[in-house]
This record gives structure tokens, sequence and C-alpha cells, in this order.
């Protein structure tokens, strides 16, 4: 074995500081910037909406099911139910059987990171007042577990939902027959477009952008920030080392250009 | 599934309202070593939400937990109606990695220190009171920490406006809240949760204000601890 | 965590002294220990202490199925929660033998002893109607859990009122707090569960065990009774024998008890009702008195929002300034326009950092080389090892 694996291997820690005093990480990136983000539209043809993304080497593939439920007692709103799963292939860290904590916590942020934004109105998911409304199943499964999840996920929900064709339904008044008609398709009315970006910290000092796993695993804290626009949808900082305001702003900053760079990414690829 | 109800008067949180005006922290009560079973115990409340918060350890650690380098930190979140959600899954993971900052856990390898949380009554900021009860169950079982964590809750309204430490109505009507949690060294942030969109400013105005009623967090803290220890002497 | 067993030495202590009609506590044997009821801010909170222990309940309703086997009846949910804060061998999300052994006589209390008039929570027969659940938390186990977790699990279903509800023909209404006044459950009587403890072969007899007296009993009588004197539920556990005097005895005993208990409750919603009335402070918070050493509080406090704004701009400029140079370099990378490439019909790719095992990123674009080469090579570092050794197999390597 080459000697530089050797000390990767024995003292990860130290590997890392020597790269990051110079202010470059192993894999050739400097401490602000993304791996190269692939994303591809519309990949399961199966799915009224899918995607597939591609970060370094973290994959995420995202589709969206469409059933017809029963509205809640009050009627208009539809429902979205968002579900992270984190397969055994993907990691040797995770194994088979239900859902792990991770996974867990990430569904949650997916639900989170869906009201917060409020990208979709559940009321546009209505198709008959009272009766009938739109239940999109959003099933994200990660294929290649290279860290930072969190922001191929909400890339890929994001571009999925872009995506989304919904078949036109009709109800019959007096028989209260269900028709559906697959030859009209409806776009999904989608007017914001948020956008995640990770962070960790390393060492208790080095902020780094869009960790890779071995990175996640040395990380004394890590902090995800979504942005809408101009306008922050959510700060999620759980715990780990204290960060000063300016290192909190210098965050929101890249997270402003990441997010517009994102944005531009799924615009570009709709409008083609 | 629809949601439960729990029913709470209209005239009660009205009470709430008009009992604080804009910018204020909410009465705060603390009874310490409440509970006689475990290490450190206290009961802990902010205006009217009031959770209970103990603490075990270091202990005995489960022998797949188990962290040769420190102490593994179990943080459990009883919410009071049904069984633990996957929002409750989301703030046992908050919770377990801002005390896992706050408690040295390099000096106890292989134990465990768990801490456990109990929802008596959410009338708004539940998640800053929570933070707030295990950081003073902690103190309690006089744990070693690094520093004292203390959390405050605001929510920005429709218009823009910013209040501090929100009881349930506001929470619903804001149009975000944010929760901070800050330390008591050198007041930086430890944690930040929030819902809702708002705008960098209010963020930057949210923080500040949060900032300055983390101080007043962390003299109650001293306060609680130095009555109950004076006795002794 | 397991739990401390009881040494045979303090065994032996407690049994002498049940033998001579002592208690580790000065109690007497018929003794309960004091109860105190407490009502939260939300309706239907229920919080009781007796002694030490604690119990919480709290009820919960929500619109729901009835069961096919009785469409015209609303369906009464009991779930027993032992926390891991009552104390340490409790586990979280599992359910010990204990507990199992609690709930189903708790459901038994409430349930079978049909205490609540469950047609009345009935909205539209066999369609819909109301799920009232009780939630009982075990806070702290000193002793006697099932007595106390049955006073406030009856406390909490009378404190408690639902939503009204108003069905005009298919279209079901559920009124907001503010439309119309809730409305309580019709509950027709309180049964409360009293527990018997028996030592040496039933010779002694003690109520309201502590946690100590349980571990060294050998069996347990259990009554459920209410005011009226009517026997809702009785089981025995243990290996013990019972004459038929004693059963009887103990059922005399039970009558007092539970009409105590059961007037202190109704002057425990009584005193609730009156505060509210009154609009004074009520709920969990104003249980704390500041008098106790352990206990402190706070009064509301102003925070100066003036000095808040000063301080926000003061560290505003100055971190602009402080700043800059850490911030510049951490977005210049990202601030440059990046094209987004577009690979294929419907993929699209952005950034250059970093491989990636999905895509060849050894394409012929300049600007991405001149890039990479005044990056850092990995190899160069390792030249920084203190042993020469390492060096030239590094290098040796790197080539």
């Amino acid at each position: 074995m080459p000697l530089f694996k050797t000390f990767k291997i024995t003292q990860p820690k130290e590997y890392y500081e020597k790269f990051l005093e110079k202010d470059v990480r192993p894999d050739n990136r400097e401490l602000g910037e993304f791996r190269p983000t692939v994303l591809n539209i519309g990949c399961v043809t199966t799915a009224e909406g899918s995607s597939l993304v591609k970060l370094g080497n973290t994959s995420v593939i995202c589709g969206i099911k469409a059933e017809v439920a029963e509205p809640a007692s009050d009627g208009k709103k539809g429902y979205l139910v968002p579900n992270v799963e984190l397969p055994p292939l993907c990691s040797t860290n995770f194994k088979p059987g239900p859902p792990s904590e991770l996974a867990q916590v990430l569904s949650q942020n997916m639900v989170d990171f869906l009201t917060d934004s409020k990208c979709v109105r559940l009321e546009d998911l209505c198709i008959v007042p009272g009766k009938l409304v739109w239940s999109l199943y959003i099933d994200l499964v990660c294929l290649d577990f290279d860290g930072n999840v969190m922001d191929a996920c909400t890339l890929a929900l994001m571009a999925a939902l872009r995506n989304t064709l919904l078949p036109v339904v009709t109800v019959d008044e007096d028989s209260g027959e269900i028709t559906t008609d697959v030859s009209i398709h409806q776009k999904l009315s989608i007017s914001k477009c948020p956008v995640s970006t990770s962070f960790i910290i390393f060492d208790k000092k080095i902020l780094l952008v869009d960790p890779t796993s071995e990175e996640e695993d040395l990380a004394t804290g890590a902090l995800t920030i979504i942005t809408e626009g101009d306008n922050l949808c959510s700060i999620y900082k759980p715990g780990g080392t204290p960060l000063t305001d300016t290192q909190m702003k210098t965050c929101i900053d890249r997270a402003f250009l990441r997010g517009r760079e994102a944005e531009r990414l799924i615009e570009e690829l709709i409008d083609k | 599934m629809a949601a439960a109800f729990i029913v709470v008067r209209k005239e009660d949180l009205e009470a709430q309202q008009n009992a604080e005006s804009c910018q204020t922290l909410r009465c705060l009560t603390s009874e310490l070593g409440c509970l006689t079973r475990s290490d450190g115990s206290v009961s802990f409340s902010q205006g009217d939400t009031t959770v209970l918060a103990v603490s075990y350890g270091p202990a005995e650690v489960r022998i797949n937990q188990e962290q040769y380098d420190k102490a593994t930190v179990e943080v459990v979140y009883k919410p009071k109606v049904g069984l633990p959600r996957p929002i409750d899954r989301k703030r046992e993971a908050i919770l377990k990695s801002t005390l896992e900052a706050a408690i040295v856990t390099s000096l106890h390898p292989r134990s465990s220190i768990s801490i456990i949380i109990q929802e008596t009554e959410d009338l708004g900021s539940n998640m800053a009171c929570c933070i707030n009860a295990a950081c003073l169950a902690l103190l309690d079982a006089a744990v070693h920490m690094a520093f004292m964590v203390a959390a405050v809750a605001v929510s920005v309204m429709e218009d823009g406006q910013i209040k501090l430490d929100p009881n349930k109505k506001e929470e619903l009507e804001g149009r975000a809240t944010l929760t901070f949690v800050f330390d008591s060294a050198d007041l930086k942030v430890v944690s930040v949760v929030t819902s809702g969109t708002f705008s960098q400013e209010e963020y930057k105005k949210s923080i500040d204000l949060t900032r300055l009623a983390a101080e007043r967090v962390f003299q109650f803290y001293r306060d609680s601890l130095s009555k109950k220890l004076m006795q002794s002497i | 965590m397991r739990e401390t067993p009881l040494s045979n030495c303090e065994r032996e202590f407690i049994l002498k002294c049940i033998a001579q009609h002592k208690r580790l506590d000065g109690r007497s044997a018929y003794d309960y220990r004091d109860i105190r009821i407490a009502f939260g801010v939300s309706l239907g909170c229920c919080h009781v202490e007796l002694g030490k222990t604690r119990v919480l309940a709290q009820v919960s309703c929500e619109v729901g199925q009835p069961k096919q086997t009785r469409p015209h009846d609303g369906v009464l949910f009991v779930n027993v929660e032992m926390s891991p804060m009552a104390c340490p061998s409790f586990e979280a999300g599992r359910q010990s033998e204990e507990g199992v052994e609690l709930s189903r006589l708790m459901e038994r209390c409430l349930k079978e002893s049909r205490c609540m008039d469950l047609e009345s929570l009935c909205i539209v027969a066999g369609e819909k109607a109301w799920h009232i659940r009780v939630d009982i938390h075990v806070l702290n186990h000193e002793g006697n859990i099932l007595d106390c977790a049955s006073i406030a699990a009856i406390s909490a279903l009378a404190h408690f009122r639902r939503p009204d509800v108003t069905v005009q023909g298919e279209e079901i209404r559920i009124h907001s707090m503010e439309d119309r006044t809730p409305v309580p459950l019709s509950i027709h009587h309180f049964p409360l569960l009293v527990s018997f403890t028996f030592f040496s072969q039933g010779k002694h007899m003690l109520v309201d065990p502590s946690e100590k007296e349980e571990k060294v009993m050998e069996g347990k009588m259990v009554i459920g009774m209410n005011k009226h004197r009517e026997i809702c539920t009785l089981q025995v556990t243990g290996q013990m024998l019972l004459l038929k005097e004693q059963v009887l005895r103990c059922s005399n005993i039970a009558v007092t008890k539970v009409t105590v208990i059961t007037e202190l409750i109704f002057q425990a919603l009584e005193n609730d009702k009156q505060a509210r009335l009154k609009g004074e402070k009520h709920g969990f918070a104003e249980l704390v008195s500041g008098e106790k050493i352990t206990s402190n509080k706070q009064p509301v406090t102003d925070v100066p929002v003036s000095q808040a704004m000063e301080e926000s701009e003061e560290d505003g400029s100055s971190s602009m300034d402080s700043d800059s140079e850490e911030s510049e370099s951490f977005t210049q990378h990202a601030s440059e326009e990046r094209k987004v490439e577009i690979l294929a019909k419907g993929v699209g790719m952005i950034g250059d950092g970093g491989p990636s095992k999905w895509i060849d990123l050894t394409c012929d674009d300049d600007h991405a080389e001149s890039k990479k080469s005044t990056k850092f090579k990995p190899e160069l570092i390792e030249l920084d090892g203190e042993s020469s050794e390492e060096e030239c197999q590094v290098v040796l390597d790197a080539s």
C-alpha cells in the first residue's frame, strides 16, 4: 500500500490537516467548492416525475408517484409524502431492516423542506373539493452514499417536482365515477426553487462546503442552509462546534451563491 | 390520519397573550431534583410551557453503543400524546448533538449519559424549553460540561415584526419561528433550528435579540443552582 | 440500565418491621401517602403525586371510524408509557411485563367498568365517532404506580372537553373553540384502583406500598371500585392464598379509601374550574413555589430591543472588515458565472471540483485543466514527512 494511503487510514485527521493548512482538500477541491453536480431529469418513465442527482459520487434517485386520495375533513388540501431510503447498497454503514435513525431524520428534513418553503401549494393538489385530492408519494433512494445526501436529496426532489406531470381526472357528477384521461397531462405549478447547501466544521475551526462521507465522519459540527431566491427557508445547525456570527454570515453568503447556481441548473435543463 | 386534538381554551390562550407584551422573556421557573429515581432532574417552565427533564450517568452503556474514547449521549423525547413520530426523532437528534457539544464526553469513555425529556405542556417555544431543561438537568446531576447552553426562540410575524419567546398563538400565526442555542463561554451559536421563510435582515435581528435574552437564561441557571447549593454550606 | 437489586439485609429488615406493624416511612398499615392532584393549562391534562410517585395523564380526541362490531359507540383507548424517567430499569419504546400488566389493569378499570358513555361519542352511526385516547406517563416510580395512574386517568377524563360537532345531512362540522364551548365527556362513575400488598403468607397486609415494599411483597390484590361501593375489577397476583375474610376486609378498606379520593378529585376539579373562571393563573408552572431552595422563579424580564439593534449595527460594520478576506476565499470559487453543461437530453452538469466516478472529468476543457494544475497535488504534501524513507517511497509512487 502506498504510504500516503496508510497515513490516511491510520491518522485521517492529521492527513486532512496537512491539506487544509494549504487551503485545499484531498480531492483537489477548494474549501468552498462543490463537487460536480450532474442532474438527469425524467429518468424513470413509470413515475409521474423523476430525477437523478449525482453530487460527486453521492447519487440520489427520486421518483414521484401520484395517487388519488380522499382529503382530510376540511377538504381542499392534497398530500405530499416524502420518504428517504438509505438501502444497504449505498454504504456499508446501513443494514437491511427498518429505516435507520439517519433515514428518519432525513425524511423529516424533507417534510420540513416542503412545508417551510411552501414550494407546492397543497391546495393545488385538489381535484374535487372535499372529495378527491392528489397524494404525491415522493420516494428518494440513495444509490451511493458519499456525503452530503441532504443537498442531493433536496435537489432531486425539486427537479422531480418540476418534472411531474399529472393526468387529468374528471368525476361524473351523477354516477360519481372517476375517469382518468392519460392523454392530457398537467404540470404541477411550482413557483419557488429552494436549494440547500450543507457545510461541516472541521477541527472546530475550518468550514468545508459539500462534505464527502470521509469529511462528515471527521466533522465536529454540521450546518445546512436552505435558500429560496433572496430569502432563507431554513438554517439547520444541530449542535456541534459553536460558530461566530461572521462564520454564519460567510456560510449564508455561500449558500445564496449555490442557490443561484443550482436554480440555473434546473431552469436550463427544464427549458431544453 | 387526522391530527389529534388537544384542547386549549381560547381564554387561556388570550390570557397568555395579554400577560406578555412585545419583547419580553416569559417567566422562568425551575424545580431541581423534583424526581427521586434519577441522578439529576428538573421541572422547567417558560411561561406556561412546561417540560420535565432527567439525566442519568455517567453509567453503564449498552455494548453495541459503546465508544472507546468518549461517553455515549442518549436522548429520549417523550411526546405527551401518542407514540414518538419522525418529528420527535428529529427533535431528539437536535437535542443529542447540542448536548454532545456541551458535555465533556471524553472524560467518561465507555459509559453512557442519558437524558429523558417529557413534554408536559406545549404552549410555545417548546424546543427552546426542552434544551434549557436538559441543560439544567445535567447541571443538577453535576455532569462535566464544557459550557452551558441556553435556547431562545423568536417568531417572525407576517408584517416582519419579531417576537421574542413566542407563545403558541404567535407561533401559529407567525411566518417563521427561529430557535437559537448559545454557549455560555463566548455566546457563539451552538444550534439553529428554523421553520418558515425569513429574510437575512430578520435573521440578523433575531440572533441579536436572542443573544441578549440568552444571557438572562444563563443568569437564571446560576441563580437556581446557587440557591440550591447555598444551603449545604 | 439494570435495576439495583435489594440486599438480603434490607429485605429482612423491611419484613421484620412489617411484622412489628411498622413501616419505613412511619405510616400505619392502612395509610395512603399524600395525594396532590393538579391540572394543566390544556384541558384533560392531569398530574398526580402520590407521595413521591408521579403520574401524568393526557386525554386527546380525534374523529375516526367506530369499531365494526359496535357501530354506535365511540372508542376509548388507554396507553400506559413507562418512561425511563421513572426508573432507570424501564426502557424507552419497549413494554416490560410490568408495563403490560399495568396497561391491562387500567383498561379493565376504565373500559370494562363502562364508566364512560361511549354512545354519546358517536357522530354518524357506523361511519364517524370520536376516538378518545388516554396517555398515561409514569414520571417517577416510588411504588404503587397503579393507584396513582388510575386517579390521574379518571381525573383527566373528567377534566377533558372535546370540540362540539354538528351533523347536517352528510356534512359534519367540527366547531372550533371560538365557535362553540367544548363539551365534557359523560362519565357515569369514577372507578379507582386500590392495591393491597401481602407479606408472610398473607399474615400482614399494607395499603399503598412504597417501591421497596413492592420488592419484598409476596402477593398483591387490586380492587377497582367506585364510590357507590361497586366493584369493577378484582385481581389477585403472587404466590399466596387468601381467606374469604381477608378479601372482604380489603374491600371494606377500599370503600373508605375510594370515597376519600373521589372527594379529593371533585375538589381539585372544582378548584381548577374556579381558578379558570376568575382568570387566575393556573397550570403546572404555577405549582412551583419560589420558596423551596430547589426551586427558582424569574419573573417576566424585558429584553431591551434598542440595545440589540445598536449592537447589530456595530457588528455589521466591524464584521465587514474583519472577515472579508476569509469569506472571499470561501466564495470566490462559486462567484464565477459557471455554465451549465448539457451532456445529453435531460442531463446537465455544473461545477468541476473533486472526483466523481460517474463522469469522466478529464475533459478537454482548458479552463478546468489550468485550474487543476495550479492546485496542490497530494504527493507534494507527503514530502513534509519526517523520515527520508517515506519521501522516496511516496515520490516513487507518484511517478
